[in-house]
Parts: C-alpha cells; structure tokens; sequence
C-alpha cells in the first residue's frame, strides 16, 4: 500500500489510508470519540437495567396475576389493580390513531399529490408548529375548553341523569388525537417524498389520473412509511404523561362509563404517585412495574419499525 | 416538483366522480390546518392580553439575587425580538418595492442596538407579567423564574448535549471500526428515541433523588433531557456529516492532514450548519418537556434562589408552571396565568422552529441544497 510510503511509522496502514502522521494527543481525541460511543451505550444500557431491576423486584412483592387483574389501583390500602391503568393506556392511545391517523395520512396524501407547492410549504410549517407545542398546552386546553363540550355529549348521549363527566378516556383520546395528527402527517409526508419520480411519471404516461396515480401508485409503494408513521403515533400517544393527565379524571379504576368517566393511565398514575409514595416500598416499586408495561410497548414499537424499515431498504 | 405539476395539469383530470373525490380531500386537509393555525392563533391572542401591559411606573424588585441582571436579560430579548421583526417588516417592504438591500451589514448591528437600548431604558416597564415572582394564592403573580430556568435548562442540557452528541456522531461517520460496536449504538440510540419521557423521568428520579439522595435539581433535569435529545442531536449530526463531499476529506488527507485533524478542520465545520438546526430542535423540546422535569426538578420556586445560577437547587420551568397552576395552584387568576404562560411557550417553541429551518437551509442533512441535489 502506497501509505507506508507517506507515512512509514503508522503500524496499521490499512485502516489509516493516505493521511498524515498522527500528532501528538491525537490519541486522546480519539479515545474520547470512542468515549461519547460507549456512553450512549451504557447510559442506554443503566436505564434499562435500573427500570428492570426495580420494575421486577416490584413484580415479585406483588405478583404478575395481581398486577394485571385487579381492577383498583390503591397502592396505599395494598390494592394493586393495574388493569385499569393498562386499560386506559391501550384505549386511549387506540382511540387516538382511530380518530386522528386517518385525516393526517388523507391530508399527507392531498399535499404531496394535488396541492401546489408554496401550499405544501406553509401548510408543513404549521403542522411542524403545531407538533412542538408543549403537550401541557394542548392539555390546558382540553381542560377548558375541550372538558365542558365532552360533558355535554355524555349527558346527550348517556341521558341527563346518568353518572358521566366530560373527563375520561373519550375527551382523552380526542385529545391525543389532536396532539398526533401532526406527528403523523410530517412523518407521512417523509414517507410519501420518498416515493420515486419516475414512477408517478409512468404512472401519467400510461394515462392515469392524478387520483389514480395518488392511490394506486404513490400510496401502496409508501404503504410502510405510512404504517410506521401511525405505529409513532401510537408509542407517542401511549406514553404521553401531563396533557392526559390533566384530562383523564385521575380515578384509580377501570371508568364506570367506559368512554365518559374518569380513570387513570399508566403514565399518569405514574406522576401523580410518584410525589408520594416513598422510594424502596412496594408502592413505588410496583410503578416502576408499569413503567416496564409501557416501556415494552415501546420497544415492540422500535422492533417492529426496524424491520419494516428493513424490508423497504431491500 | 414544478414540472410534475404542469405534467399533471397537461394530461387528463380523472372522472368528473374522482375531481369531486379531490376537492372534498382538499377541503378536508385545509380545514386540518385551518383549525391548528386558529388555535395557535388563539393562544398568542388570549395570553397577549397578559403579555401585553407595558407598565408606566416601575415595577417593584423582590429582592432576590441576580434579579436585575434578569430584568435586564428579558429586557433584551424582548425588545431584540421587537426590534427583529421590524427588521423583517423593513425587509419585506423594500422586497415589495423591488428595491436593493438597504445596508445590509448593519442589520445585526441595528437589531442589537435596540435590544441594549430597549433593556438600558426600558428594564423596568417590562410587562409584570414577565419579571415577577408566582404566587401561590394571590392573583397578580408572572413567571419571572419560570422564563430564567426554562433558558439555563436550555444552558445546561445543551452544555451535556452537545459534546456528546457531536462526538458519537463524528465517532459513528468516522472512525467506526467494529460494525459490532457500531450496531449496538444504533440499536441503543433507537431504544432511547422510542422511550416515553415518563422513563426518563422514572430513571432520573432514581438515580439522582433516589440513589445519590440530592433531591430535586436543575442538574438532573438537565442530564435527563440531554439524554433525551442525544438520538436526534446524534441522528440528525450523523447525517449531514455524510452529506460532506468525499472530495473535501480527501483533500484533506492529501494535503497531510490526519483523519483527527480533518474531522475537526474539515467535516465538522461543514456539517455544522446541520449540527446547529439538530440543537436547536433539541432546544425546542427542553423548552416544552414536563413530565420528566416534574420527577428530577420538582414543580416550586424558591424565593431565596429564584435566579440562581446553581445548577444544584430545584425549580419549575414554564411547562411544568402551567401544569402545576392548572392541578394545584389556587391563585384567583390562574386562566390568565396559564393563557399568558402558553403564549410565551407558543412563541419561544416557534422562535425554534424558524431558527432550526433557517440554520437547516444553510446546509446540513435537511438543507435544501442536498434535497434540491438528490431530487
């Protein structure tokens, strides 16, 4: 290799091709370089071991069976109903996609097809806006003005004199579905601009139209951008903390109305005991439990996207 | 995309059914972003009305340490915003008139200039709002400490971020060897970007009020939201930094260079425009983050360190302020408390998102010019 040439003191030329010798303390930038890698690595690394650690020791005081039965969460009395955190979780967050993934992939789709260029522009704008305010905003929000409207419904739809509030898992779900859309939509739009040119110019050469092209084209060969859009939308959903706290009713049962009354989810419950119980008892414990419930959803999240990510790069 | 469209247009439109089909998605979509554009519209309104009240006659000090160099510091910020946008209001004008750029080199010049005027003059007839202490009871109370901590968390975080972030990304464009160890810290990366912010509020906890018995702390919040950026500052890092000409390294190495020297001469001043937007970005979710922080920061503000600048005592930001008003607090006028505290987090949070798409355009992984050159 010509390198030994330049630089004959170099011991390993072949993986140090054609460059100079190294000065002196080079060698300490390199190892911090190496340092920065090993700490993402080993913070990653403590946290999960720390979580799984307390989140198990708080499995074995109280029991896998009990955990995921019991419908009271009352860690002070001995009661530890996680079903209806887990419950309040999953439909929250699934009421959310239903609601809100829809319009944002319709409209990810009517921006790169149909609209005009300097309409896409500003339209991402907003949507990129309207994804970084803060979820206590949006959670403030739904306190005022979203709270009384649902409480309206439920009395319409439930009867005058049923026991139902605006808070609960429907008010929830609206929310989170509000606060995903744009989430979901600047992700689409990534997964749809990735969508070859030459093929919708094929598409038009074989004269179809651009509502043929949009949904027969563009659509099934972004199908999987547009899938792990919603999957983000759903861990975002599952693990957002304060604004469906402020909403959710803070009741520590499976709701008595399933959509109209109050009840709690796992993150939720998470920050409010988590001010009171005191660390190292099987209240605080068994909250590092659930913390494991909603961290394994996540990673199943990052399982998955990683594979189909895989299988659109092949 | 240009000609795209006119190829659109040239051939046939679809049936009269899918031409229907079109407009009503059309409407749909715009409604979409009507409705958010209104709502932000609408926080900046309903909480203006607490912003603005400039006050003839000075507001009253504490008497807490540091407050007047805070004051002075807001000042500047307010009043370099106002002089900002004037500046573009100028700008946009002289555009309109197809006139040159009027002195264009003086333009950041004049902008400071108004921020020191601004905060020499006008320090203490900023709206009450903005400099006062909270209250816990009585009505009148601002978010004067909120606006400090949100910003030295913003400091702190950014101080952990940004060497670490930078270094594992230079490390994994540069000088990876082991796809092994390589891989791991992908995997890793990716693990921590799924995580919700509740986890890192849970691990923060336990470490540090836990296991290290230092209770609340700006530090802690800092180093969990540090951990929480690093997948975006590392991701987003990573790729402009192989968005750098092979020819520019190369050069590099040519002239002698070692591949230490070129990193730092060469890749990394390159790639810095897109490092800049990544911590910007990164910036912007401090800014909005609560869960984590009320777990490792706590939720009050101490009036005997309420602008002190050490990192070790605990405090509230804006965020975790608005939660904290709406769920515990009892002054009388806590909808205008929270009004007025969402705006300001409106504004910052779209102050960041301009500035990152700004920096971005410049160059980087999402400049335009690497998008322009890739389509």
């Amino acid at each position: 290799m010509s390198n030994v040439l330049i630089a004959p003191s170099v011991a390993e030329p072949r993986r140090v091709p054609l460059t100079g010798r190294p000065r002196p303390g080079e060698a300490v930038i390199r190892g911090a370089l190496v340092a920065c890698g090993w700490f993402v690595l080993a913070t990653t690394l403590a946290m999960l071991g720390f979580l799984a650690r307390t989140g198990i020791r708080g499995l074995g005081e109280v029991g896998v069976g009990a955990l995921l039965s019991g419908d009271t969460w009352k860690p002070e009395a001995g009661s530890f109903g996680g079903l209806a955190l887990i419950v309040g979780t999953f439909a929250t967050a699934l009421g959310a996609i239903a609601l809100g993934a829809g319009p944002a992939v319709l409209a990810a789709v009517w921006l790169t097809e149909f609209a005009g260029e300097s309409v896409a522009r500003g339209y991402r704008r907003v949507m990129e806006i309207a994804s970084a305010v803060p979820s206590v905003v949006y959670g403030w929000l739904a306190l005022v003005y979203l709270v009384p409207i649902f409480e309206k419904l439920a009395h319409a739809i439930r009867g005058d004199d049923a026991p139902v509030t605006g808070e609960g898992i429907a008010a929830s779900a609206f929310l989170l579905a509000v606060m995903i859309a744009p989430t979901v939509l600047l992700l689409s739009l990534d997964a749809l601009s990735r969508v070859p040119r030459p093929l919708r110019d094929a598409s038009a050469a074989l004269g179809a139209s651009p509502w043929q092209t949009a949904f027969s084209v563009s659509v099934p060969y972004g199908w999987r951008g547009l899938l792990v859009a919603t999957f983000f939308g759903f861990a975002r959903a599952a693990g957002e903390t304060m604004a469906v706290q402020m909403v959710i009713g803070g009741a520590r049962r499976l709701p008595r109305d399933f959509f109209f009354s109050p009840t709690t989810t796992i993150s939720a419950q998470i920050v409010m005991d988590m001010q009171e119980a005191r660390p190292g008892t099987p209240e605080n414990d068994v909250l590092y439990s659930m913390a494991l419930v909603l961290l394994s959803v996540s990673v199943v999240v990052v399982l998955v996207t990683r594979a189909m990510a895989r299988g659109q790069a092949r | 995309m240009s000609t795209t469209r006119s190829l659109h247009r040239s051939q046939r439109q679809g049936s009269s059914r899918e031409v229907a089909l079109k407009r009503v998605l059309g409407i749909g979509a715009s409604a979409l972003a009507v409705v958010y554009a209104l709502g932000l519209l609408y926080l900046l309104v309903r909480g203006g009305a607490r912003l603005w009240s400039f006050t003839l006659y000075p507001t009253p000090l504490a008497g807490v340490d540091n407050e007047e160099a805070m004051r002075f510091v807001v000042a500047a910020g307010v009043f370099g915003l106002v002089g900002w946008l004037a500046l573009a209001l100028v700008r946009a004008v002289l555009a309109r008139l197809e006139r040159p750029r009027f002195a264009a080199k003086y333009e950041r010049g004049a902008v400071a200039l108004v921020a020191l005027a601004g905060a020499l003059v006008a320090r203490d007839h900023l709206p009450r709002f903005l400099v006062l202490l909270p209250s816990e009871t009585k009505a009148g109370g601002g978010i004067g400490p909120e606006i400090f901590n949100t910003i030295y968390f913003a400091v702190l975080s950014t101080a952990i971020t940004l060497p670490i972030g930078v270094g594992a990304a230079v490390y994994l464009a540069r000088f990876a060897r082991s796809q092994r160890f390589v891989g791991a810290v992908r995997m890793a990366l990716d693990t921590l970007a799924s995580l919700p912010s509740i986890v890192y509020g849970l691990f923060g906890f336990l470490v540090f009020v836990v296991e290290m018995k230092a209770g609340y702390s700006l530090f802690a919040g800092a180093f969990v939201l540090a951990l929480l950026n690093l997948p975006l500052v590392v991701g987003i890092a990573e790729e402009s930094m192989h968005a750098v000409p092979r020819e520019l390294d190369e050069a590099s190495f040519a002239l002698g260079a070692t591949p230490v020297q070129t990193a730092l001469r060469v890749t990394i001043p390159y790639a810095w425009p897109g490092i800049l937007s990544a911590l910007v970005l990164s910036v912007g979710r401090v800014f909005s983050e609560s869960a984590p922080l009320i777990m490792t920061a706590g939720t009050t503000i101490s009036r005997s360190n309420a602008y002190s600048l050490n990192p070790f005592r605990g405090g509230e930001t804006l965020a975790v302020h608005l939660w904290y008003v709406n769920s515990a607090g009892l002054a009388p006028d806590r909808a205008d408390v929270s009004a007025g505290t969402a705006a300001v987090l409106v504004i910052l949070v779209a102050l960041t998102n301009l500035l990152a798409s700004r920096f971005a355009r410049y160059g980087g992984a999402e400049g335009t010019r690497t998008k322009k050159a890739t389509r």
